[in-house]
């Protein structure tokens, strides 16, 4: 644990430095505020509608697919951390992990086949 | 740990971190000119001798500059939104070696700002974090280009964020650690007497995985979707103004610099000079702490050009279109880091039964 502290310090840094950009650009920025500076910026065009609007499914498929191979990408770094001084063992850990890999790439053709990263 | 490992321990880390806020002004210098190079024009050059104050003016101007929140935003999360971003931007940097160690009052510390053992994991980690800074900035600020940037930089983001994964995952399969300083040090020597003995000859694809994901995660061209000025306006940070636009940037930088520092412990020795062994130099040199010195230099030399790759990079490839984008990572690069994983266990294999 004792290897984190140093992670402490720079956590109070970042935080001196989020602190004090906020304060400054508090102080020395000047405040004018006029209703068409307030709007929503658009291009110039009236905004239609508000922005709270619906947005396409594929942006949340592509957040479950990362969940899942994210999950299962994490799995495989434990492996990879004791593969170098397993070889000595003989094959098991890399058999393990090339059914893993088999089940991955499964996973992944079934994505492709069904189309699911479709975007246009 | 003693008072004294503590003070300088603190005054090490504040060093680190000070030294890497000051990529972002000479980012800001180097990518200005460097663009007006590519671009045959002469670029910033009026603030002081060949426009090298060109940053110091930018960062009063933008601290100077008024500071408006729009009508329509989230206040709590608008506000926020810049800081979550660069606060996650800034803690990565604690795993970066700059160097082996260094000596005072004859004791050892590591030009490191934490010697962790699980560096890859804790980069992989609190690097992903700053999504959230993103998403609810461009979520709060109510504005449809805002909303369209969060979302195609958050998919983005989480798309690259895999074969960034596996290319690393292929990395500490070769070298069997975590810890990135263990990394470097097995990069030392050469290989088979004329190459350095640097990861990018073990792991040519693993690298190039990497260096293209670095590219998506820190949202630079090729992959500046998120902003893509010409049809978003700004992207995420289009209701952003003054300093916490300033912030953004900031982060941006940030994260560049440390996906170099990545890259260079990972594949191209860290602190290591190619050729000379560290034994060898502390011989001509003889001091230790000179030594450090000059590994510390190795390091921003190295890190410095691959920021300037960034910059030749962003002012020569056009920008990729978004379905693209994602068909590169999820049919492309994934499997190729599948592959890589693969291969590097199936070579590391027969190298150990031969």
């Amino acid at each position: 644990m004792e290897a984190f502290l140093p992670v402490g310090f720079l956590l109070i840094f970042a935080l001196l430095l989020c602190i004090g950009l906020f304060t400054v650009k508090r102080l020395l920025g000047p405040r004018n505020p006029v209703a068409s500076k307030l709007a929503v910026y658009e291009c110039g065009v009236t905004p239609e509608g508000s922005a709270r609007a619906p947005f396409k499914t594929a942006f949340y498929l592509i957040a479950v697919l990362f969940l899942l191979f994210d999950v299962e990408a994490a799995f495989f770094f434990p492996w990879a951390l004791v593969y170098r001084q397993s070889l000595s063992e003989g094959p098991a850990l890399l058999i393990a992990m090339l059914v893993y890999m088999a089940l991955l790439v499964l996973g992944l053709v079934y994505i492709f086949r069904k189309d699911c990263l479709k975007l246009n | 740990m003693e008072a004294m490992d503590l003070i300088v321990t603190a005054v090490k880390t504040a060093i680190i971190y000070l030294g890497m806020v000051q990529v972002v002004p000479i980012m800001l210098i180097v990518e200005r000119r460097g663009a007006a190079l590519i671009q045959d024009r002469p670029g910033p050059n009026r603030v002081g001798p060949f426009g090298l104050f060109q940053p110091i003016a930018d960062v009063i101007k933008m601290m100077m500059k008024e500071v408006t929140i729009p009508r329509q935003v989230n206040k709590a999360l608008y506000l926020l939104g810049p800081f979550l971003v660069l606060f996650p931007a800034s803690l990565v940097i604690a795993a970066i070696p700059f160097g082996d160690f260094f000596t005072l009052f004859d004791r050892n510390y590591v030009l490191q700002v934490a010697n962790i053992d699980v560096g890859i994991l804790y980069v992989l980690a609190i690097g992903s974090l700053g999504i959230y800074g993103i998403l609810f900035g461009g979520w709060a600020s109510n504005n449809k280009f805002s909303l369209i940037g969060a979302m195609r930089s958050s998919s983005q983001i989480i798309s690259y964020e895999i074969p960034l994964g596996l290319a690393a995952c292929s990395a500490v399969v070769w070298y069997g650690s975590f810890s990135l300083r263990e990394m470097v040090s097995i990069q030392e020597g050469t290989l088979l007497g004329v190459l350095p003995n640097w990861g990018i000859f073990y792991q040519p694809l693993g690298f190039l995985l990497f260096f293209i994901a670095a590219f998506a995660e820190t949202n630079r061209l090729p992959f500046d979707l998120p902003e893509s000025e010409a049809e978003l306006v700004a992207g995420f940070h289009t209701e952003y103004g003054a300093m916490d636009f300033g912030t953004f940037f900031m982060a941006e930088y940030m994260n560049m610099a440390t996906m170099s520092g990545l890259m260079v412990s990972m594949y191209f020795g860290g602190w290591h000079l190619p050729w000379i062994s560290d034994a060898t130099l502390l011989q001509w040199l003889g001091s230790r702490n000179l030594l450090a010195a000059l590994q510390v230099l190795t390091v921003i030399v190295k890190i410095a050009v691959f920021m300037l790759i960034f910059v030749w990079v962003r002012w020569t490839i056009p920008r990729f279109r978004f379905d693209q984008l994602m068909r590169l990572a999820w049919k492309n690069l994934i499997p190729l880091g599948l592959f890589n994983l693969v291969l590097t266990a199936l070579i590391l294999y027969f190298k150990g039964a031969a």
